[in-house]
């Protein structure tokens, strides 16, 4: 697995991949840091962004990580595709493993760019002065709540992008399950929607929410709360990655190059 | 001539399922626009107007430049698959005609989408039980001017896909386009940029906000556009080793 390991790196050279996947993410953290935080009007935000930041973020990653991880697998797919490249691999290894090192070298790339995310938006909230301590704990619990719906449809698109020679199909599948995802967090009561879609884990897995804010008062009366989450979320993305990679490395086994 | 061509582009997208994603994508929104528009009716008191933002806000930042640059990649690719550019540029036609046709595919599959959009609209203004006249001629005139800004996207992604010889990047490039016309619609430079014309004309930010600044600047920027990178497409088809 090693050697497949260090193939796979080889052929990411000069690919850009990890590039293209910064450049998603870099855009994603521009987005998810615009605002004012020195004007008049910051008042709140500088008392409450640590809070404020796991309460917004969720929605700002279930757009980007999921597009980041659908052009990450079909950058490193596609490399087989189209120099039909499949077939020489298929007679040096077994399909299986070339599945799994693919597979892998994706993950690890992704989750990197997640953590990289991550730390950016830790290192922003100090430099911006935000009030006390970065709450860790709450952080690292965050840090888990995007790395996993992240997996779980890295396991998704992977499997679409190595089935697929039209990388279309699966960008597709990815854009679609992106838009319901995102939308799914705007209907709080529709848990099940988020529960059940894994575009939707995201919002699903969100652990801070607003309170008091009302269109009158705006954030006069505004704060931040532990929220319940759903346990069925946990097992969802549990049962999601499993079916993905089994269902996906099986017909990949089975398809015909 | 380009009717020849636009008949050979039919050709090779033909038993494509790719056209399937336009129909399918709008009514994502749709379903679940109208139900946060329910859900959020105390707030969001514009009627029609209302529904309109719920229902293409985030089509027109994100999901429609995504689909637009998909589509792009998908052409320019079936021309970089198996060397197909040297067949492509050896016909006795304008460099400038090959690109154009293509732009012209993408347009109708844009203008497709935007219908869509727009009866979804309306059905389900209607399904909910929403008072008051239909906005037909506004729909109309959004769903026309959201295609014209779209088509100018469409030209820029067609470019770009046929300098990046990679399927997935240029989707990348389009979603970070995407994003950035948002940022200039903000900057209430919307009317300027090429990304976010779409957005601009649609009016998925505000509804009345194109109605009161006129038509007319909206319509000569898009096909400025569209002309320079139509001319940019065919010196490209012409000067570079494709």
């Amino acid at each position: 697995m090693i050697r497949l390991l260090k193939c796979e790196l080889i052929k990411m050279r000069r690919r850009y991949v990890f590039l293209s996947l910064l450049a998603v993410t870099a855009a994603g953290l521009v987005f998810s840091l615009y605002g004012d935080y020195s004007g008049p009007g910051s008042g709140f935000t500088i008392k409450n962004g640590w809070l404020l930041f796991l309460y917004q973020l969720p929605l700002v990653n279930g757009i980007f990580f999921p597009i980041a991880a659908a052009v990450t697998a079909s950058r490193l797919a596609d490399a087989e595709h189209k120099g039909s490249a499949f077939k020489q691999l298929f007679a040096a290894e077994k399909r299986g493993r070339i599945y799994d090192a693919k597979l892998i070298t994706g993950l690890v790339t992704m989750l990197l760019s997640v953590l990289i995310y991550w730390v950016v938006i830790l290192v922003f909230g100090i430099a911006v002065g935000f009030e006390g301590e970065p709450p860790m704990g709450l952080y690292l619990r965050y840090l888990a709540c995007i790395a996993a719906p992240t997996a779980v449809i890295y396991f998704f698109q992977h499997g679409l992008s190595m089935l697929f020679k039209n990388q279309a199909a699966s960008f597709f599948a990815g854009v679609i399950g992106t838009f319901a995802g995102v939308f799914s967090m705007f209907l709080p009561q529709f848990p099940a929607l988020r529960n059940s879609l894994p575009w939707g884990l995201y919002g699903a897995m969100q652990f801070i929410g607003l309170f008091g804010w009302t269109q009158e008062t705006r954030y006069e009366f505004a704060y931040f709360e532990m929220m319940h989450t759903e346990p069925a979320a946990y097992a969802a993305a549990a049962v999601y990655a499993a079916v993905f990679y089994a269902l996906g490395k099986y017909m990949f086994c089975r398809k015909e190059i | 001539m380009l009717f020849k061509l636009l008949k050979a582009e039919r050709m090779k997208l033909r038993r494509s399922p790719v056209w399937t994603a336009f129909i399918l994508m709008p009514i994502v929104p749709a379903v679940l626009g109208t139900v946060n528009y329910l859900g959020n009716s105390e707030i969001l008191t514009s009627e029609w107007y209302s529904l309109w933002t719920q229902h293409t806000l985030f089509t027109c930042y994100f999901f429609l430049p995504i689909m637009i640059g998909i589509y792009c990649s998908y052409i320019m690719r079936l021309e970089q698959n198996n060397r197909n550019w040297n067949k492509t540029l050896t016909m006795p036609s304008p460099k400038w005609m090959v690109f154009t046709s293509k732009l012209i595919i993408t347009a109708f599959m844009i203008l497709i989408s935007e219908i869509w959009i727009g009866a979804l609209f309306i059905i389900s203004g209607r399904l909910i039980g929403m008072g008051g006249a239909l906005p037909l001629r506004e729909t109309a005139v959004w769903c026309l001017f959201g295609t014209l800004g779209g088509t100018v996207m469409a030209a820029a992604q067609l470019v770009i896909s046929m300098l990046v010889k990679s399927f997935a990047l240029p989707v990348g490039l389009a979603f970070a386009g995407g994003i950035s016309g948002l940022v200039f619609l903000v900057k209430d430079l919307g009317h300027i940029w090429p990304y976010s014309l779409m957005a601009y004309g649609m009016n998925s930010n505000s509804p009345q906000q194109m109605m009161e600044s006129g038509y007319v600047p909206f319509i000569i920027i898009c096909i400025v556009y569209i002309a320079l990178f139509t001319a940019a497409g065919g010196i490209i088809l012409s000067k570079k080793e494709m």
